[in-house]
C-alpha cells in the first residue's frame, strides 16, 4: 500500500513537474503550403541588411530590429501563414463583449521567458501601458489605444484580473483591434526600471536594450534565443527548448538548432553571398529573376520559388492636387482618367516585373480573399490615341505647335515626375512613363531622388507628379492614414489635411467622392459587422477605380531564391508582426 | 623642441573648432530630417514626430544644438547621441574600431611593402621594360576605382566556386574564439579587401617613390657618394634612398584620415564591419552627431597626422630642426 501511494505520488509529481515544463501546446500544420514534418537539428543562415539600432522593437522603426523581434518574441495573436485569418498566439483564446468594446484574452498556460520567468498578464499589462502606449516610444503605438469619441479623447484600459488573464476595455467599437493585437510582448522583470512604473521618465524607454546590452538581458518567448551579436557581422541565435508552438506529427519547433543572420549591406551582396552558399534563403525582386532562374535551371544547387503577395508595396501615379502650376488640370477626375490610358501596365509588368507581378487592385491586394474587389473592367486600358482624344475633349491641346500640349491657361503641360532613383525598377518605370506621355504630348521631366526620401518629397508636396509604392495590409482600416482624404498620408491632395495636428479635415476641399470615401472609412473603423465592413470597403475600392485618386500600376509577386537544403520554405517579408514562418523551416 | 610641439598643438585647437563649424553647418544644410523616416510609418502621426524631435533636441535653434555638441565634447568628451542606435556615439564609433584599424592597418602595410621596392626598383631601371609593366599596372590600379576591383574579385571568387564573398570571416567563425582555423578563414577573405584597397595605395605610393628617387639620383651628393668607391648598394640605400623616402613619410602622415573615409565605398561592397559604411549611413539617415563626429574625427586625424609627420622628419632627416 504504501509503495503504492509512493508511486502514486512520483507519477503525480512527474505530471506536475511535465506540465510546468511544457507549455500549452499549439500545433501548426499547413499542408496548403507544402508543409511536412521536419528534420530537427542543424543551423539555419539567413541574411539581414544591416545591424540592428537597438534589440528594443519599440525604440526605433527598423527593418533589422523588426526582423530579429519576429523570432525572438510573440504577440497575442498571429496570422495564419496561408489564410491571413487571426489566430492564437501567447493568447490561447479570447473572447469578444456583444456591443464590441470588452476584449478578453486568456492566455497561454506555463510559457516562460528565455530566462526561465513564468509569462503572466502582468507581463502583458505591462507591455501595453509602459511601453506600446507610452506616447515617448519612438515606436510605439499610442495613437491606437486613445478614440476620439463625442470629440473627446479617451484611452482603452488594461487589466489582469488574474495571472492568465488580460481584458481591455475600449471605449468604443473597433472593427480591427484584434488585428492590431499583433504587438511583441516584452518581459517586465527585465524593462521595469526603464519605464514610468519603475520610476523612469517616458522617453527612458528608448534607451531599454541597446545593441551594448548583454543578450541574456534581452529574453523573449519566442522560437529562438538570443546568443551572440557580433556588430556589423552577425547575430547569432539558438532554439528555444521550452517554445510552444509543435507540428503535425508532435515535434516540438522551431526545427533548426541554430539560427544565424548573417549581416550583409545591399542586394548585390547579399546575392553573391546567397550565390555562394552562405544564406539559405533570398529575396528577390523580379529584376533579378531571370539571373537566378538560368541558374537554377543550369543545376544550381537552388530553387527560385514564386508566390501572389498580399504585402508589400504595389507602385501608383499620383499627381499633386494642390500643385500651384497645373492644380485645375490634375486636380480633374477626367484628366486622370485621360492619363490611365497612358499608362502601360502589362508592359511594366512583362518588361520591368519580368512577368512576376499582376493588375493591381485599386488598392487591395488581389491576394487578399476577404476585401479584394476586382475592379479590373473599371480600370482603363493602355490606349494612347484614346488617352490624345480624352486630352482633346478636355481643351488640352497643342495650340503653339511645339509638340507639347498645352493647358486652356496657355502653358505647356510639362512637369517633373518624381521617383525612387536608388532602384532600377523604379528608373525603367519612370522612362517608360515618360517616353509614352511624350507620345500624346505630354512632357515629364524625370527628377530621381533617394529612395528614404520619397515619401517625405510627396508629404511636402515638393512634387508634380510622383511614382510612390505603399504597403497593403490585411485590413483596409491598418492603411486609414493612406487611403482617407484628410490623413496623415493622404500625400496628393494635401488641401484636405486638418489646419492643425489632430484637428478635423478640410472638407470644403474635399471632392463629393473623397468626402464619401472619408465616411466609408469612418463607419469602417466602427462597425463590427463584417460584410457591411467588406461590402463598404469595396465600394471605397470601386470609386478609387472610377475617380483615380492614384493611378496603381503594378502589384509584383513575392520571389525568393531557397538552397535545396532548406526544408518547408514559405515567403517571409521578415518585418510583419504577427506573421513568421522561420520557426518551420529545417535543414535536410 | 618641446616648444614647437607646444605650439603646433595650440595650433591645432583653433583649426579644429572652425573646422567643428564646418561639419556642422555641411550637415545642416543637407535637405531632410532623421525624423524623415518616421513619416512612412502608420503608427506615426505628425504629432508623434514633432514629440521625437523634441525628444532630439532637433526643435532647438541650430546655434544652440551646436554649442551644446562642442560644448559635451570639450567638457565631458562627449560626441553626442545616436539618434539611430539610442546611444552615445563614441560606442557606436567604438565597435567598429578594431576592424577598421586592422584593415587599413594591413591594407597599408600591403601597399607600402609593396609600392616602396618596386618604386626603388623602377627608378633604378628607368624606362626599361620592367618600368614600363610595373608603370602600366601602377596607372591602371590609379585609375580603376577600388570598388570595381572588389567587384570584380568577388565575381572571380563566385566563378571558381569559392564562399569568401565578402565579410571577414566565413558565417561559423563570426564570433567564435580564435583558433587556427579561423585565423586561416580570416586570411582567405582578408586577400580580397588587400588586392582591392591596397592596389590602388599601391600606385600612388609607387609613382611617388620612383620621381622622388629619380631626383635624388641626379644629385651632387650622390656622384660624390659614387666618387668616394662607396658601393652601388650602399650609395642607393644609404644616401639615395634616405633622401628619396622623406616626402613619403609626410603622405603617410596625411593619410591618417583614410582609416576613416578612405574606402566607404569598397567596405560597403566588400561588407566589411568597418567605420567607413557607418559615416555613409549616418549621412544618407543625417543622424547627425555621428555624421558630424565622424567628419570631425577625420579632420582632427588629418591635423595630427600631419604633426606626427613632421616630427617623424625631424627624426629621420638630420637637416630638418624645429627648434
Amino acid at each position: 500500500m504504501a509503495r503504492k501511494t509512493i508511486v502514486t505520488l512520483v507519477l503525480a509529481a512527474a505530471l506536475v513537474v511535465a506540465g510546468a515544463a511544457f507549455a500549452q501546446p499549439k500545433t501548426v500544420d499547413y499542408p496548403g503550403l507544402g508543409m511536412t514534418p521536419g528534420k530537427v537539428g542543424g543551423t539555419l543562415t539567413l541574411g539581414l541588411a544591416d545591424s540592428p539600432p537597438t534589440f528594443l522593437y519599440y525604440g526605433q522603426i527598423d527593418n533589422n530590429t523588426q526582423t530579429l523581434t519576429g523570432v525572438v518574441f510573440d504577440p497575442l495573436v498571429e496570422f495564419n501563414l496561408e489564410t491571413y485569418a487571426i489566430e492564437p498566439a501567447l493568447a490561447a483564446s479570447w473572447d469578444v463583449s456583444p456591443d464590441g468594446t470588452v476584449y478578453t484574452f486568456h492566455l497561454r498556460q506555463g510559457v516562460k521567458w528565455h530566462d526561465g520567468t513564468p509569462f503572466t498578464s502582468a507581463d502583458v499589462v505591462f507591455t501595453y501601458t509602459q511601453i506600446i502606449a507610452n506616447p515617448e516610444a519612438r515606436a510605439g503605438d499610442a495613437a491606437a489605444f486613445v478614440f476620439t469619441v463625442d470629440g473627446e479623447q479617451r484611452p482603452v484600459t488594461f487589466a489582469a484580473p488574474d495571472d492568465s488573464t488580460v481584458v481591455m476595455t475600449l471605449p468604443a467599437p473597433a472593427a480591427a483591434f484584434l488585428l492590431q493585437q499583433r504587438f511583441p510582448m516584452l518581459p517586465k522583470h527585465k524593462l521595469l526600471p526603464f519605464s514610468v512604473e519603475g520610476g523612469a521618465e517616458q522617453a527612458d524607454i528608448n534607451n531599454a536594450w541597446s545593441t551594448a546590452t548583454p543578450l541574456s538581458d534581452v529574453v523573449g518567448t519566442g522560437p529562438f534565443m538570443y546568443d551572440t551579436y557580433v556588430p556589423g557581422q552577425k547575430v547569432g541565435l539558438v532554439r528555444n527548448p521550452n517554445y510552444w508552438k509543435v507540428d503535425a506529427a508532435g515535434t516540438s519547433l522551431p526545427y533548426a538548432d541554430r539560427l544565424d543572420y548573417l549581416i550583409v549591406r545591399g542586394n548585390e551582396a547579399q546575392a553573391a553571398q546567397f550565390l555562394a552558399g552562405n544564406l539559405a534563403t533570398l529575396n528577390i525582386s523580379g529584376a533579378q529573376f531571370p539571373d537566378f532562374k538560368s541558374r537554377e535551371v543550369a543545376g544550381a544547387d537552388f530553387r527560385v520559388v514564386t508566390s501572389p503577395a498580399l504585402f508589400g508595396s504595389p507602385p501608383h501615379l499620383a499627381f499633386n492636387f494642390d500643385d500651384p502650376e497645373f492644380s485645375a488640370v490634375f486636380s480633374d477626375v477626367a484628366f486622370r482618367r485621360a492619363m490611365e490610358r497612358a499608362v502601360d501596365r502589362q508592359r511594366i509588368i512583362d518588361d520591368v516585373y519580368n512577368g512576376l507581378a499582376e493588375i493591381p487592385g485599386t488598392p487591395t491586394a488581389p491576394a487578399d480573399g476577404t476585401f479584394y474587389e476586382d475592379t479590373k473592367s473599371l480600370m482603363l486600358p493602355f490606349d494612347l490615341t484614346e488617352a490624345g482624344a480624352a486630352l482633346d475633349a478636355l481643351g488640352i491641346k497643342d495650340t503653339d505647335g511645339n509638340g507639347v500640349r498645352n493647358v486652356p491657361s496657355g502653358k505647356d503641360l510639362e512637369f517633373s515626375l518624381t521617383y525612387n532613383s536608388d532602384s532600377s525598377t523604379y528608373t525603367d518605370m519612370a522612362t517608360i512613363l515618360q517616353n509614352d506621355f511624350s507620345k500624346i504630348g505630354v512632357k515629364a521631366n524625370l527628377v530621381g531622388v533617394q529612395g528614404s526620401a520619397l515619401l517625405s518629397t510627396g508629404l511636402a508636396g515638393d512634387y508634380q507628379a510622383i511614382i510612390i509604392a505603399l504597403g497593403n495590409q490585411p485590413d483596409p482600416e491598418l492603411r486609414k492614414p493612406i487611403w482617407q482624404p484628410g490623413g496623415s498620408l493622404y500625400y496628393w491632395h494635401r488641401s484636405t489635411q486638418p489646419a492643425e495636428p489632430g484637428g478635423p479635415p478640410n472638407f470644403a476641399a474635399m471632392a463629393d467622392w473623397e468626402k464619401r470615401i472619408y465616411d466609408i472609412f469612418d463607419q469602417g473603423t466602427t462597425l463590427v459587422d463584417r460584410d457591411a465592413r467588406v461590402a463598404l470597403y469595396k465600394e471605397w475600392q470601386r470609386i478609387n477605380a472610377e475617380k483615380v485618386p492614384v493611378i496603381m500600376i503594378a502589384k509584383p509577386a513575392n520571389i525568393a531564391a531557397v538552397h535545396n537544403s532548406v526544408g518547408n520554405f514559405v515567403y517571409n517579408l521578415g518585418v510583419i508582426p504577427g506573421y513568421n514562418p522561420v520557426p518551420l523551416y529545417f535543414v535536410k | 623642441m618641446f616648444a614647437y610641439l607646444l605650439r603646433r598643438v595650440l595650433m591645432m585647437l583653433p583649426t579644429i573648432l572652425l573646422v567643428s563649424v564646418v561639419c556642422f553647418v555641411v550637415i545642416q544644410a543637407a535637405p531632410g530630417s532623421f525624423t524623415d523616416r518616421y513619416l512612412e510609418d502608420p503608427r506615426m502621426g505628425p504629432d508623434a514626430v514633432a514629440r521625437i524631435n523634441a525628444q532630439l533636441g532637433l526643435d532647438r535653434p541650430l546655434y544652440e544644438q551646436y554649442l551644446r555638441w562642442v560644448g559635451g565634447i570639450v567638457t565631458r568628451l562627449d560626441f553626442g547621441y545616436s539618434f539611430f542606435a539610442n546611444r552615445p556615439v563614441s560606442t557606436v564609433i567604438g565597435e567598429r574600431l578594431f576592424w577598421t584599424i586592422v584593415v587599413a592597418g594591413i591594407t597599408m602595410l600591403f601597399s607600402w611593402l609593396v609600392a616602396v621596392p618596386l618604386g626603388i626598383f623602377t627608378a633604378l631601371r628607368r624606362n626599361g621594360f620592367t618600368d614600363a609593366i610595373a608603370s602600366f599596372i601602377g596607372y591602371v590600379g590609379l585609375a580603376v576605382p577600388d570598388f570595381l576591383i572588389a567587384l570584380l574579385l568577388i565575381a572571380l571568387v563566385l566563378q571558381t566556386g569559392g564562399t569568401q564573398v565578402g565579410g571577414l570571416f566565413s558565417p561559423k567563425y563570426i564570433g567564435a574564439a580564435w583558433s587556427w582555423d579561423k585565423f586561416l578563414d580570416f586570411l582567405n577573405h582578408m586577400w580580397i579587401p588587400i588586392l582591392a584597397i591596397g592596389t590602388s595605395g599601391v600606385a600612388s605610393v609607387m609613382r611617388q617613390m620612383r620621381a622622388n628617387l629619380l631626383d635624388v639620383l641626379n644629385a651632387d651628393y650622390v656622384r660624390t657618394a659614387r666618387s668616394k668607391g662607396l658601393s652601388e648598394r650602399r650609395v642607393i640605400n644609404r644616401h639615395a634612398v634616405r633622401t628619396a623616402i622623406n616626402p613619403l613619410v609626410s603622405m603617410l602622415g596625411l593619410s591618417l584620415p583614410e582609416l576613416i573615409n578612405g574606402t566607404i565605398i569598397a567596405s560597403i561592397v566588400l561588407n566589411l564591419p568597418t567605420i567607413g559604411p557607418l559615416l555613409y549611413d549616418s549621412l544618407l539617415a543625417k543622424d547627425q552627431y555621428v555624421a558630424m563626429s565622424l567628419l570631425l574625427l577625420a579632420s582632427a586625424l588629418l591635423i595630427v597626422g600631419n604633426l606626427l609627420a613632421d616630427l617623424a622628419l625631424a627624426w629621420i632627416d638630420p637637416r630638418i630642426r624645429y627648434d
